[in-house]
């Protein structure tokens, strides 16, 4: 399916859907939604550590398309006892995953619990943890025996070409840290510009060494 | 109450990093006394009766706990939410939220 039928495809399927933006390039997923969609959810996760540029685009993006942005910010009461026990760097010495936790995972499950469905601007050729990364899913992380939340990454297929190519066809509003290098945008301690040969990947924590954290059971290879 | 915890061996003959964690948390709280009994899902093995019990159940995560009550059958493959509900155990938002990350690695790339 084209992103736009998978887009499509979820706002025919479920009365809540919200499209999670984080300021770069899956804005393209706003842009469109908004050729069939008449009141769309979006959210944004404020870190409180992003780049003022994003921040600036969000808002862009806000009276571009005339949408309304839920902009999350991290539990207040979880975010100080954070900084106040690891401080404000404890990612470069411990890695990300308890700052990205606090900041972005805790809020996230929050959000989505409102919603029946999710869009992400996820790609397969973002990352390797990436390449099987389906159009739909029933998305583990939030569902429960009561409650299966599902998750639509519409530029599943779609290599970082295909994007560029469509914003600047359509004339898409960019963030302006892509003309300075960055191919991926998150928080500023975290984020920094690549050169042309490196994978996007590349500028996101590059400080941590890449470590296999395989726990997927491999069904598939039982024997029946 | 029958508690079957299901833990994965790699390829390489090592306990995956995340059964590893989960072990050392239910050590660490006196918790392995709760657990009947405890499946190795062998990489290697085909035949392990983790690995025959996870496709059996359609689970494909590990660790994961299977929880037999009666009639009644649940599965957690989250730690923390098993200890919530049937351990009782008090866990916290952020231990919540970090496992979730763990166990969803792409998350952080949001």
């Amino acid at each position: 399916m084209t992103p736009e039928q998978v887009l499509k495809k979820a706002y025919a399927s479920h009365e809540k859907v919200t499209i999670s933006f984080s300021g770069a390039e899956d804005v393209i997923l706003i842009d469109m939604a908004c050729n069939f969609c008449e009141q769309l959810f979006v959210f944004s996760l404020d870190t409180g550590r992003l780049h003022p540029e994003t921040y600036r685009f969000i808002e862009d993006i806000r009276n571009h398309y005339g949408i309304e942005i839920d902009v999350l910010s991290p539990d207040n009461k979880l975010l100080n006892g954070f900084v106040k026990d690891k401080g404000l760097f404890s990612f470069y010495q411990d890695g990300h995953s308890e700052c990205c936790s606090v900041r972005k995972i805790e809020p996230l499950e929050k959000h989505l619990v409102h919603y029946d469905a999710w869009i992400t601007g996820q790609r397969k050729d973002q990352s390797p943890t990436r390449s099987d990364l389906p159009q739909e899913q029933i998305d583990s992380a939030f569902s429960n025996e009561y409650r299966k939340l599902k998750k639509y990454n519409p530029l599943a297929n779609w290599t970082s070409d295909q994007v560029w190519e469509y914003i600047k066809n359509n004339n898409v509003p960019y963030n302006p840290l892509h003309d300075g290098g960055y191919k991926s945008i998150g928080c500023q301690p975290c984020t920094r510009p690549t050169k042309p040969e490196e994978h996007e990947r590349a500028g996101r924590w590059w400080w941590e060494e890449e470590t296999k954290r395989e726990c997927g059971l491999h069904i598939i290879n039982i024997e029946e | 109450m029958k508690i079957t915890l299901v833990k994965k061996i790699l390829a390489s003959g090592k306990l995956c990093p995340k059964c590893e964690d989960v072990l050392d948390r239910l050590e660490k709280t006196d918790q392995m006394s709760f657990i009947d009994q405890v499946l190795i899902a062998d990489e290697r093995d085909p035949e392990s009766e983790g690995l025959r019990l996870a496709k059996k159940l359609g689970v494909e995560r590990a660790p994961f706990f299977v929880v037999e009550d009666g009639g009644d059958l649940k599965i957690y493959t989250v730690y923390f939410k098993f200890a919530k509900e049937v351990l009782s155990n008090e866990t916290t938002e952020l231990e919540k939220s970090k496992e979730i990350l763990k166990d969803n690695i792409d998350l952080d790339y949001i």
